[in-house]
């Protein structure tokens, strides 16, 4: 039995950079579960799996003598299945039949290269030609004769698409060195030839596409280790307009060599429109080469993470329904994953201040390799079945059955409890999240809060808000876990979830950050003073209203309160136009004060925030703006420009924050008549400052010696004092 | 200064005050200086072998040339300090200079040689303190040389006294200053030791209070003096004086004969007994007030202490004596009405102990002691059966504090590494709070402080309260709250006040730090709501020194 398999090994290694056309096929699931796939081998035998119990449903043989040119595919629309055998002959069989001898069968006029099944748009049928039919009209009549469209062309790769109701099919060929690009669209029969930009000294190894916007993106995997993007727009086919051919340019997307570091790829595939996965052998000098299987993010060139595999692969790598299939060592490997969206916080950004406690990463293959499965290739139909292999399969199936009820009582649990009420709801969740940690705890977490926000979504009279404090403040969890959890706590103007999120979420988007600024901003005082919010960032250093300003000596240490003073008195300013100015009290609450701390401390991108910041009104603007510059104040009375306390803003921070600010309403503080004394202020304070700590370099030596002479302030030889220890 | 001969047999017969002395390693051979010179004498036959002119090189020598300060290294170099500034290296065997440095224009005042005899320091008049080494010549080649290599400028004053430790240069000076310079190639890494430090202010307690009469005694360095508090009958807010109702009133001033200084000194709780010791004689005394008038009588016929006393404590209720003394030995006084004193009892630790006992703490029931010896062993003694009871387990460093809780009997001790441990002496055992702080550890803050607690009293109201403190704070530590993590404010007071009631509760922990008296020389809890505070500023005797030798002012 392992005879096929090892001709299969030989199959791939002779055909080099094909990728995943003839010798192994997973294709869509024929039938009602969505867990099935069809496994084509190269040789006689096809054979339906389903993935999570690990064992085959059904397997078909051709003929021996016969041979299985391409992957069988499942008709989605007639639940059929379609092989093609001897490059010629043509197959089609329903799930109950068992004998292929006697299933549909049609002989064609020309070689199959590979038939393309589309959910709704029916199986597309690829001939070595170049030539394209649908199914129904290749049925009709199978001796039909099929146009060459290429000469001397070899077909590398095929993909088919639906563009709208179109199916859409592209393949590439190659020729002395030169790589052709073919866009069909068969219902409308348009053809469309591109040559493909040369590159020196590299050519492409693999392809992969995805349709977006009319435009189709097709990736090469080239053998400079890089990867290439082209774009093709999908042309409406108005005119045939039959000029030379256009020749296609690229642009590099990644490159896989780090500083000695080379990834030599062998398989990609698009995951999404900002994520790539490819399988590859990594070599390092002095290292042993190691085959991983990696996952890049395209849109900020960083490797998302990978996987290494040791046993060694084919080189092949299938993607379907989010399930990496790739063959690993001597077993069809199963990797599912999932792409979170992505933000650049997340992959490169701004990390939160080290106050914050350690966020643990969430990396998908923690969570996800104890669902990792081995499909074996042995399977029923086999004659020559030996008792090893036979007991292996059982052994397995076994662990299995064990280890079933505790894989799927998540996902069934909450199935279940998407009828119950919020008592129950609540009660099961938490003796869920209760159970000891294992590997997939995050990802079971964000499900129960997924599950909490669907049903607050449903029900708006429903929001479990101590439930969902409690979650984020004792979990590790982060935004892409929950991405609703914070639309809702917005919806439902959860203040205290809000600052707990992020103060605790590493990878929160500029748009949601922005959102609960503005939220922060437009609450009412006396509604947040009734608000239980977490107060640790700001009772260090705000004024609490305080009769005795005793408490503000001991802060003025650098004593430039002096020099501010006489710098404002130079400039006339009208009193009553600046309300705030005289008494340097906080502008804000404590409580929204450590609201807006709480944004102040999220991770954020510039160039992402800044668009949203815009859209700030001009009120709440100021209304920050005055907030950020008695914070700056604030810092600038301490001699170490720290504020006091736990997660209280660093001066960096309220330094950044104030340019980002003053950048995004450049326009509005310009024009306001309000802010333009604050910015004068602003300013004056800025140059004060400079201009006093020039002038403290100058006289650090008498400084110095003034110290020492501090002590010689007037002592009381003897006192009786209040002194109060709370 | 000075050094004179204590009565062995090495009678000196020439005149020629003898101002330092150095023996050598071995034990055989003794050098002394003098004035111009030095002389070195075998110990067994106490006939000096060499008499050496040290001012011999220097031609029209005018002035005298005092030698300050005197080494012999077991090479048998002589190594001299005089006052010409000079530094000079000896063969005493043949009477040769070897080599002569002059680290300054003023005085050489003193001298001490590393255990590995590379490194000499010397402590000048000016203040400043210079660091020599011994270093080959070539490097990697044999011959060596002595080279000043490092000048330090920590002291105003007349560097009296020099140590030189493994790691670190140690400098007392007349400026009331006591300097730890760390020699950073011996640092293996940054901490506590590799810090700069100095010490204006001795690490033992200079004022006894008498709670009951609210007394406070004075030790100064050759009198004594007596106070009393005075009080007020108003309340205020955090942080206001009050007016007095009466002034506080200075009782008496108890000057100590002789030219020696005072050691210790101690006043009874109820205020009417005195006691000082100085290098070699105990002294008690009884106070009367009656009315306006104070009288002081001596107790005659106190029992004679050789040697002298180290510490004074008396017992909570008056009526005994606790005196530390050497080899580990505590003696217990009864003190009789009207005016009388006996010996009743030695205590002395089972096993013995060759160092002196330096703290007390008596119980306030009468019922145990805790006594502490230079070996950092902390023996506990049953009072009424006179016995030795236990010993706290050992830990590896210096006692700085230590007192047993009123209504508990815990014995609360803080160590010079800022530790603090608490000892349950009826059980025998560390108590659970003191567990769990050492398993939580303190916070670094606290740790991170560079002076050592120095009195330890308890609040009788609230048995959950420890009071401490050291030079620079004090710090009421209630039991009761949760102990501060790293990431929280350890000193949180001013924080505190300015939280409205209901939000302090969140901030609360075990350590109520108030930094507002500095320097902080005393303090002590009277009654229930009343505290007192010694400061002693530093300008206040800073004004006291002499003038420096050298007045070097720029600008100012």
């Amino acid at each position: 039995w392992d005879a096929p398999r090892e001709r299969w090994a030989q199959c791939g290694m002779q055909r080099g950079h094909l990728s995943e056309g003839t010798a192994l096929g997973p294709d869509c699931p024929p039938g009602p579960g969505p867990d099935l796939v069809l496994l084509t081998e190269r040789g006689r035998d096809a054979t339906l799996f389903k993935i999570s119990d690990q064992k085959p449903l059904g397997c078909w043989s051709v003929k021996h003598g016969q041979i299985l040119t391409c992957p069988v595919v499942c008709n989605f629309e007639t639940h059929e299945y379609i092989a093609v055998h001897d490059d010629k002959v043509l197959r089609i069989w329903k799930n109950e039949d068992i004998n292929l001898d006697k299933a549909f069968k049609a002989t064609l006029s020309a070689d199959v290269y590979r038939i393309h099944s589309l959910p709704q748009g029916g199986p597309v049928v690829l001939f070595r030609g170049g030539g394209v039919r649908t199914l129904d009209v290749l049925l009709e009549a199978p001796q039909q004769e099929i146009e060459n469209v290429i000469s001397g062309e070899v077909i590398r790769w095929s993909g088919a698409f639906m563009e709208g109701q179109q199916p859409v099919l592209i393949f590439t060929t190659e020729k002395d060195e030169d790589f052709f690009v073919y866009v069909q669209k068969p219902k409308l029969s348009s053809l469309h030839k591109y040559k493909l930009e040369q590159q020196e000294s590299a050519k492409p190894v693999c392809f992969t596409a995805h349709i977006t916007n009319q435009t189709v993106t097709l990736l090469c995997l080239y053998s400079n280790d890089s990867v290439y993007q082209v774009l093709i727009p999908l042309q409406q086919d108005t005119e045939e307009e039959e000029e030379e051919e256009e020749i296609l340019s690229k642009s590099l997307l990644l490159n896989f060599s780090a500083s000695e570091t080379v990834l030599k790829g062998t398989s990609l595939v698009a995951l999404d429109k900002d994520h790539v996965a490819v399988l590859g052998s990594l070599t390092a000098p002095r290292k042993e080469r190691r085959e991983c299987l990696t996952i890049w993010n395209t849109k900020f060139h960083t490797l998302q993470t990978s996987k290494e595999l040791p046993l060694g692969t084919s080189g092949q790598l299938w993607c379907y329904e989010e399930k990496f299939f790739l063959i690993h060592g001597k077993v069809l490997t199963v990797i599912m994953y999932k792409c979170e969206t992505s933000s650049l916080a997340a992959a490169v950004g701004k990390l939160k201040c080290s106050q914050t406690p350690d966020v643990s990463s969430f990396v998908n293959w923690n969570t996800l390799e104890d669902e990792e499965l081995e499909v074996s290739f042995q399977s029923q139909e086999s004659v020559a079945l030996q008792a090893e292999s036979r007991m292996n399969l059982r052994s397995r199936r076994s662990t299995v059955t064990e280890q079933q009820p505790e894989t799927l009582s998540i996902g069934q649990l909450l199935l279940n409890l998407k009828d119950a009420s919020n008592y129950v709801l609540e009660t099961k969740l938490r003796k869920l999240m209760a159970k000891a940690p294992t590997p997939d705890l995050q990802a079971t977490i964000g499900c129960v809060v997924t599950a909490l926000t669907d049903r607050c979504k449903r029900n708006p009279k429903y929001y479990p808000q101590l439930f969902l404090q409690e979650i984020v403040e004792t979990r590790n969890l982060s935004y892409s876990l929950c991405p609703d959890l914070m639309a809702v706590a917005l919806d439902k103007k959860d203040m205290h979830l809000l600052q707990i999120c992020l103060e605790r979420f590493p990878d929160i988007p500029e748009e949601i950050t922005y959102a609960c600024l503005k939220a922060f901003l437009g609450m009412s005082e006396s509604h947040l003073q009734n608000i239980d919010v977490n107060l640790d960032s700001v009772i260090c250093y705000i004024d609490v209203e305080f009769d005795n300003k005793e408490v503000k000596t001991e802060i003025a240490e650098n004593g430039f309160g002096a020099a501010m003073d006489q710098d404002m008195c130079g400039t006339k300013i009208p009193k009553q136009s600046q309300p705030w100015s005289d008494d340097d009290s906080c502008p804000v609450g404590p409580q929204k004060a450590a609201l807006l701390n709480a944004v102040l401390h999220s991770a954020y991108t510039e160039t992402f925030l800044l668009p949203h910041l815009k859209n700030l009104p001009a009120g709440q603007a100021i209304l920050f703006l005055r907030y950020l510059y008695y914070l700056y104040v604030k810092c600038s009375e301490k001699v170490n420009t720290t504020l006091p306390g736990i997660r209280s803003p660093t001066i960096n921070q309220i330094m950044d924050w104030m340019c980002l600010l003053l950048d995004a309403q450049f326009t509005v503080m310009v024009m306001l008549p309000e802010a333009k004394e604050l910015l004068s202020n602003l300013h004056k304070f800025v140059r004060a400052q400079v201009r006093f700590y020039s002038e403290l370099n100058k006289i650090e030596g008498s400084l110095r010696e003034l110290q020492r002479l501090n002590h010689l302030r007037e002592s009381h030889t003897y006192s009786i004092e209040v002194l109060e220890i709370i | 200064m000075g050094c004179e001969p204590t009565g062995s047999h090495t009678e000196l017969p020439s005149p020629g005050r003898v101002l330092c002395l150095s023996w050598h390693p071995s034990g055989t051979h003794i050098v002394a200086g003098s004035i111009d010179f030095f002389r070195v004498i075998d110990v067994a036959s106490g006939q000096t072998v060499q008499r050496i002119m040290v001012n011999h090189h220097v031609e029209k020598a005018k002035r005298e040339c005092v030698v300050w300060a005197i080494a012999l290294l077991s090479s048998g170099t002589v190594v001299s300090a005089d006052s010409f500034g000079r530094v000079q290296f000896w063969d005493w065997e043949l009477g040769t200079l070897a080599e002569s440095h002059t680290v300054s224009t003023s005085a050489a005042l003193s001298l001490a040689v590393s255990e590995k005899e590379d490194s000499i320091i010397v402590g000048t008049s000016t203040g400043a303190t210079y660091q020599l080494q011994l270093l080959p010549v070539n490097l990697g080649g044999q011959e060596k040389r002595w080279v000043r290599t490092k000048p330090f400028q920590f002291h105003s004053h007349d560097v009296r006294a020099v140590a030189h430790s493994p790691t670190a240069l140690i400098s007392g000076g007349l400026d009331a200053q006591l300097v730890i310079r760390p020699l950073m190639e011996k640092m293996q890494k940054k901490g506590y030791d590799a810090v700069l430090r100095k010490f204006t202010f001795p690490h033992r307690r200079l004022v006894s209070c008498a709670r009951k009469a609210r007394l406070l005694l004075f030790q100064f360095s050759q009198y004594l003096e007596l106070w009393r508090l005075g009080s007020t009958e108003e309340t205020g807010k955090d942080g206001e004086v009050l007016s007095l109702c009466r002034m506080p009133e200075h009782l008496v001033q108890l000057k100590s004969k002789g030219p020696e200084h005072i050691y210790c000194s101690c006043v009874s709780p109820c205020g009417t007994w005195i006691g000082y010791s100085t290098a070699s004689r105990f002294h008690l005394y009884r106070v009367r007030c009656d009315g306006d008038g104070v009288s002081l009588r001596k107790v005659p016929k106190v029992p004679k202490l050789l040697p002298p006393a180290y510490q004074l404590q008396f017992s909570a209720n008056s009526d005994s004596l606790f005196v530390a003394s050497a080899r580990g030995s505590v003696h217990v006084f009864q003190l009789l009405e009207p005016g009388g004193c006996k010996h009743l009892h030695t205590l002395q630790p089972p096993s013995g102990c060759s160092e002196a006992v330096y703290l007390l703490a008596p119980s306030a029931d009468g019922h145990w002691l805790a006594a502490v010896s230079g070996d950092w062993a902390i023996h506990i003694y049953n009072l009424k059966c006179f016995k030795h009871h236990c010993m706290v387990p050992a830990y590896n460093c210096a006692v700085s504090a230590l007192a047993i809780h009123p209504s508990t009997n815990n014995l609360v001790i803080a160590y010079s590494d800022q530790q603090l441990l608490e000892f349950s002496i009826p059980e025998k055992q560390y108590t659970s709070w003191s567990r769990a702080v050492q398993s939580r550890g303190l916070h670094r803050a606290w740790l991170e402080r560079d002076s050592p607690i120095t009195h330890i009293t308890f609040n009788p109201k609230n048995p959950a309260h420890i009071l401490l403190h050291d030079t620079y704070l004090l710090c009421v530590l209630d039991k009761s709250l949760p102990l501060p993590d790293d990431s929280t404010l350890l000193m949180n007071q001013s924080t505190l006040k300015q939280l409205p009631e209901t939000a302090r509760k969140r901030q609360l922990h075990a350590f109520k730090i108030c930094k507002k008296f500095q320097p902080l020389l005393f303090m002590d809890l009277l009654d229930e709501n009343c505290l007192v505070v010694v400061e002693r500023p530093i300008m206040d005797f800073k004004t006291q020194l002499p003038l420096p030798v050298q007045q070097k002012k720029f600008g100012t």
